[in-house]
């Protein structure tokens, strides 16, 4: 095994804890498995195209823009319609989110066609040599923002009045919601807040790759394998958990060709499934 | 119960030779017709007997599907057994899968099990894709003179879709179903009471893995092939989940009613408008999860009920 595939499969690996940062904070608050996430990621692409398609911006100008309007858009569904559905019966969000899921790929197809897109940049296929290792730039940028915005959640949550508010309302909804906080309110900004790192994810693979409407559902997985790998509560265990899936995605590429890599990604995820019997996930089993 | 249970029984194996007596009477778009509802009965249903009844939700009837409609295609492209063999190990083949999958898939509960089972879709489609001696992603075009058609092939519907609905009937009636609902609604004390849980669970996903196997040779016959883009698509699993959760999960009545009006409300309508209709299925996965939980046909129920006061109620004390 190369270093060149080793560092390809660290810097890929960002890209993975980004896109499954989004879908960690959502289950570990609203305790609700978001199968919409991958139309979120690609929302931010698309969002982002149209900005770099007909402004002119770079894509690292539209990320922004990007995570702010998929975040607008996320917030509503989640304050006055999934909250409400987590109230009732145990699968209904699921249910709902797979709908919206749907949904949101319908709306896609017909705003913007079926054909794959890519977002343009100078550094989208350039790269550079240190010490012998080729590193694409788009991998290095992406992981660099990766770990600005993990410190960022990270920093939020620990240290500001509202991170304390949404693990308050993570530990005891209905305390929290004793003690004034606006419970309904922390589930949607939560939710928005998943869907912005979820755009942001979605413009660097928009950049790295090209996309369609329904490139949803693989990134979804890729980022279920992520927290299966990584499991929940902590944002240093899903940027671990990113890289390991980004090395695992790398080298079985080296190894068997590049057919097999999303069904690398499906494996691990069973895997990890497997090998921990309670599920990977630590509230696998709510008895 | 035990009426109910006799009733139940009764007419649905008067349903079922009368079904496959008058088959070979009606004219072929109708055969077609009623294999592809049929297909899709048996796979709401088998969803049904997982998801509905034992409280499984799944997202993977897809790779059953696949399973079974690969199963069948690859047995008769390569041997040269007959198609009613081919069923059978069609059958076999999406059980064995499901046996095999049970193992990561039982350890997990409640959404976790509905990802588990949404990966192993895409997995198996992604496999069927990398396949070579399966074709690939173009697929296997299936011997045309070795496949049922017509009246042959809308028999073999009625009889997996019963077969479907036969096992629905004995789980909503028999001790073992009631196990499953107790499972399902609440677990530990299940388990506390003596249900062996693997057991029980293992036995709905292998049980509901070989119907729905089984649905896919039928789907296999009529498509004359099998590729990864057709029987591995997510839309089978797609439609399982909205077919049922329209009719109401957890009846036996419910997916027959759910087929019935999201094909002809929505497949049938919107065909050739695919952006639409993918709007108007996801739409109506929300609708149904916030507005009517148990089904459209338990809203019917009741309504009829309300409209038909019981007897107590109209006459005098």
């Amino acid at each position: 095994m190369s270093a060149d595939v080793l560092v390809a499969g660290v810097l890929s690996g960002g890209l993975y804890a980004l896109i499954g940062l989004g879908i960690s904070l959502v289950f570990g608050v609203l305790k609700m498995m978001n199968l919409m996430h991958g139309e979120l990621v690609v929302g931010g692409a698309y969002v982002a195209s149209l900005l770099v398609g007909y402004a002119g911006f770079d894509p690292l100008l539209a990320l922004p823009f990007a995570m702010l309007g998929v975040a607008l858009l996320a917030y509503p569904l989640q304050r006055y319609l999934l909250t409400g559905l987590l109230r009732s019966s145990g699968t209904a969000p699921l249910v709902a989110t797979f709908g919206l899921s749907l949904m949101a790929q319908a709306v896609l197809q017909a705003a913007f066609g079926t054909d794959p897109r890519a977002l343009r940049a100078p550094y989208a296929d350039a790269g550079f040599t240190v010490l012998g290792v080729r590193v694409q730039a788009v991998y290095a940028i992406s992981f660099a923002l990766t770990v600005v915005l993990c410190a960022a959640t990270h920093l939020l949550l620990s240290r500001t009045r509202a991170g304390i508010a949404v693990r308050a309302a993570a530990a005891d909804p209905t305390t929290a919601s004793m003690l004034g906080i606006n419970v309904g309110r922390v589930y949607a900004l939560t939710l928005a807040g998943a869907a912005a790192l979820a755009a942001a994810g979605g413009v660097m693979t928009g950049v790295a790759q090209s996309f369609t409407p329904t490139s949803g559902l693989p990134l979804l997985l890729t980022g279920f394998a992520v927290m299966a790998l990584a499991g929940i509560g902590s944002v240093g265990g899903v940027l671990l958990g990113g890289v390991a899936l980004g090395l695992l995605q790398s080298a079985s590429t080296a190894l068997f060709g590049g057919g097999w890599r999303n069904f690398v990604v499906y494996t691990v995820f069973f895997l990890a499934l497997s090998f921990r019997p309670t599920g990977l996930f630590r509230r696998a089993v709510r008895a | 119960m035990t009426v109910h249970k006799g009733v139940s029984a009764a007419a649905l194996a008067a349903t079922l030779v009368a079904g496959l007596a008058v088959a070979p009477g009606l004219d072929p778009s109708t055969q077609d017709l009623g294999t592809t509802l049929l297909a899709y009965l048996a796979v709401a249903q088998a969803w049904n007997i997982l998801s509905g009844f034992a409280g499984q939700v799944s997202l993977g009837a897809a790779a059953f599907v696949a399973a079974g409609g690969y199963g069948a295609g690859l047995t008769l492209a390569h041997s040269s057994v007959g198609w009613p063999v081919a069923v059978v190990i069609a059958g076999a083949a999406a059980g064995a899968i499901g046996a095999l999958l049970a193992v990561p898939l039982l350890r997990l509960r409640g959404d976790y099990f509905a990802i588990g089972t949404l990966a192993a879709a895409i997995a198996v489609q992604a496999l069927l894709t990398n396949w070579d001696w399966a074709g690939g992603a173009a697929g296997v075009t299936l011997p045309i003179d070795r496949i049922p058609t017509g009246t042959a092939l809308f028999q073999l519907a009625i009889v997996v879709a019963g077969a479907a609905m036969a096992l629905a009937t004995y789980v909503r009636y028999s001790a073992f179903g009631l196990r499953l609902a107790a499972l399902r609604d609440n677990e530990p004390a299940a388990a506390g009471l003596g249900v062996a849980v693997y057991q029980h669970r293992f036995a709905a996903l292998v049980a509901s893995s070989v119907l729905t196997g089984m649905a896919g040779a039928v789907v296999a016959y009529q498509y004359v092939a099998v590729s990864p883009s057709s029987v591995a698509s997510v839309n089978w699993s797609l439609n399982a989940v909205l077919m049922t959760l329209v009719g109401g999960a957890g009846s036996i009545v419910g997916p027959v009613f759910g087929v019935t009006v999201v094909y002809y409300g929505l497949t049938r309508m919107l065909e050739g408008f695919q952006v639409l209709s993918l709007l108007v299925e996801g739409a109506l996965l929300v609708l149904i999860v916030k507005f009517a939980p148990t089904g459209v046909w338990a809203l019917i129920v009741r309504a009829a009920r309300a409209v038909r006061p019981s007897r107590r109620e109209v006459e005098p004390a």
